[in-house]
């Protein structure tokens, strides 16, 4: 790979032994951070995730500090009221205020999301390596049954199970990382069998490694960016199937808040209190779209040729 | 005679392939002493790789079907896969064609060099890297203790395989497998690492296979020399009186299809004719009879074995068993 700073290097004699003496060690990493950086939409959609997950972790201190509310307390003298100067956004047909709602209703579904990455990429990883790494019977049994999983129909998994289990966010987030991880152990098992022919492997065995030291200390780490475009791109796609799945009554209950269920809470009343609909919706859309937006930042950054 | 430190005895590697059995290692038998420096030459695909990653069992896919590795006194073969990690990287080292992929390209060099230490000596991360500087700077890397916290890709070629030598010294094996370590390099650099392989093989004692197709590389470097042909040995000897006087026909060629300061100038380089049998559907009889400017009727019936021939050599060539010298246009 030649990155910019390799190709300005062509054209200085001696750039070799400067290398080599002052300047600081370029890693890949190092130089997958700088192209990141230099993305400004790309670091504007991740620092937006920071916010969001940061607002989303401190949630009980805005409550008390910035909205004087709790969620799931109830005004019944002052139902829908429009945004304004006591409730900055608003309150619902409770008299609850939809500002402390949302933000409440953003740790659910943003710590959904984010445990719903881990689990997948976890299961997904171990699957996928095991397949890549061994092949044979081994790759041919797992992947065969990964097929077996992608084939169910997601949706009507979602609601056998939900009906089953009357999930909490845990559960709801093991239930759609029970489809999710299919497509990492995938994405991984082909990332090992194209880095598993690289010499290098060959000569870690020829040093004496033992397989769990070859698939986590080596190959692992040369999985990882394919890992970490996944996780990033995987947020807004599991918000949007949270997001579906409290629409349709199936995931989180109320009177827990979460994005998604005050979506469906709010459609009965969407002709005189719009506001009720705006304000998750708007979340919802903005927290996919920068998480889309960061991923391809994050793949750009990993892997320059396939920017367009 | 001292004892051999690694006898490989009538070796049989295949791969199991869609259109046959590849024999790609057919009843290869040579003996390595301590302290020696073998070469083994031959074309691609005739082999010696295979026979190198055979000693190692690190010829996956290929099965070692037949024959044994005995090494100080073991067989390799009959090893279970715990015992034959003890073997790699501890007792037989290994250093391969390309110094550009055979570093992990996420590690700093001096980890990577400093890992046997830790798998076979369980030194802590501390002790094997200040080992490791230290063999990375008896290898010839300037300033070792801050190019081992560089990555593989700030080093250049020749650095890298320097690197890949020391890695592969750190436990001081007793064996070195060298498969093609100047192949990659261009000309200067492949010079200094002959250099350092002879430095090395003096210094710590290590018996060196080498192997290369470049019979200048053999010359200069290896007292003995094994020739290979279609995963078999087609002759033997000390490297001198192989090239001083060959006793098979395909080192003869070989031997002229090379320049030499010595010849008569203008005098055309001669190329082996025909192509490498396929290793699926070898050629009856010796399988180099069809390319074989000397073939007599009995070459393309029966298989040559490898005889004595000559005071020194051996070779599997019935012309040349039967008393016939190697001359012609």
């Amino acid at each position: 790979m030649i990155g910019p700073s390799r190709v300005a290097e062509l054209d200085m004699p001696g750039a070799a032994v400067e290398t080599a003496a002052g300047r600081p060690a370029q890693s890949y990493w190092n130089e997958s951070w700088e192209r990141l950086r230099h993305n400004p939409i790309g670091m504007a959609a991740g620092v937006l995730i920071l916010i969001f997950a940061v607002i989303a972790i401190l949630a009980p201190l805005f409550s008390a500090v910035l909205t004087h509310f709790q969620p799931q307390s109830i005004d019944l003298a002052a139902t829908f009221r429009p945004p304004g100067s006591t409730h900055m956004l608003g309150t619902d047909e409770l008299g609850r205020d939809t500002l402390t709602r949302l933000i409440w209703g953003g740790r659910v579904t943003l710590g959904i999301a984010f445990l719903t990455v881990g689990m997948a990429l976890t299961v997904g990883t171990t699957f996928g390596m095991a397949a890549g790494y061994y092949g044979g019977w081994i790759d041919d049994v797992l992947m065969r049954f990964v097929d077996t999983v992608l084939a169910i129909p997601a949706i009507f998994l979602f609601i056998l199970m939900s009906i089953l289990i009357h999930p909490n966010a845990i559960s709801l987030a093991a239930i759609i990382a029970s489809v999710g991880w299919g497509n990492v152990a995938r994405l991984v098992r082909g990332e090992v069998l194209s880095v598993k022919q690289r010499d290098f492997i060959l000569a870690t065995r020829s040093i004496g490694a033992r397989d769990f030291r070859m698939m986590f200390r080596h190959l692992l780490p040369n999985v990882l960016p394919v890992l970490i475009v996944a996780a990033s791109l995987g947020v807004g796609q599991i918000i949007l199937i949270e997001a579906a799945l409290d629409f349709l009554g199936l995931g989180i209950q109320p009177p827990t808040s979460s994005w998604g269920n005050m979506l469906t809470n709010a459609e009965s009343y969407f002709y005189h209190s719009a506001w009720l609909v705006y304000f998750p919706g708007i979340m919802i859309f903005v927290t996919v779209l920068a998480s889309n937006i960061f991923g391809n930042a994050i793949r750009d950054a990993f892997d320059p040729r396939l920017k367009t | 005679m001292t004892q051999p430190l690694l006898e490989v005895n009538d070796l049989h590697t295949v791969f199991k392939t869609k259109d046959g059995v590849v024999k790609a290692v057919d009843g290869v038998s040579f003996e390595l002493n301590p302290g020696e420096t073998l070469g083994i030459v031959g074309e691609s695909g005739c082999g010696k790789s295979v026979t190198a990653l055979s000693i190692m069992r690190l010829q996956r896919p290929g099965r070692i079907v037949g024959g044994s590795v005995v090494f100080k006194g073991h067989d390799l073969t009959k090893n279970t896969e715990e015992e034959m990690r003890e073997v790699r990287g501890k007792e037989i080292a290994m250093i391969f064609q390309d110094p550009m992929t055979s570093l992990n390209p996420v590690y700093r060099t001096g980890w990577q060099v400093a890992e046997p230490l830790r798998l076979h000596h369980g030194w802590d991360a501390k002790r094997s890297m200040v080992s490791a500087i230290n063999m990375l700077g008896r290898v010839g890397i300037p300033s070792a203790a801050d190019r081992a916290r560089d990555y593989p890709h700030q080093f250049s070629g020749g650095m890298r395989q320097r690197v890949m030598i020391a890695m592969g010294l750190t436990t001081t094996p007793a064996v070195l497998i060298a498969d093609e370590p100047t192949t990659a390099l261009d000309v200067t650099i492949q010079a200094q690492i002959l250099d350092l392989l002879r430095h090395v093989n003096r210094e710590f004692g290590t018996a060196t296979m080498l192997i290369t197709h470049n019979l200048g590389v053999v010359a200069g470097m290896c007292q003995r020399v094994i020739v290979m042909y279609a995963g078999r040995i087609v002759e033997a000897g000390p490297t001198t009186d192989v090239f001083a006087h060959p006793k098979h026909p395909y080192t003869w060629s070989l031997l002229r299809s090379i320049p030499r300061l010595d010849a008569e100038r203008h005098e055309p380089l001669k190329p082996i004719e025909g192509l490498p049998p396929n290793l699926i559907d070898l050629p009856e009889g010796c399988a180099f009879h069809p390319r074989c400017s000397f073939r007599v009727e009995r070459c393309s019936r029966d298989t040559p074995r490898l005889q004595p021939v000559g005071d020194t050599q051996r070779a599997a060539c019935w012309v040349t068993q039967s008393g016939v010298e190697l001359k012609g246009a």
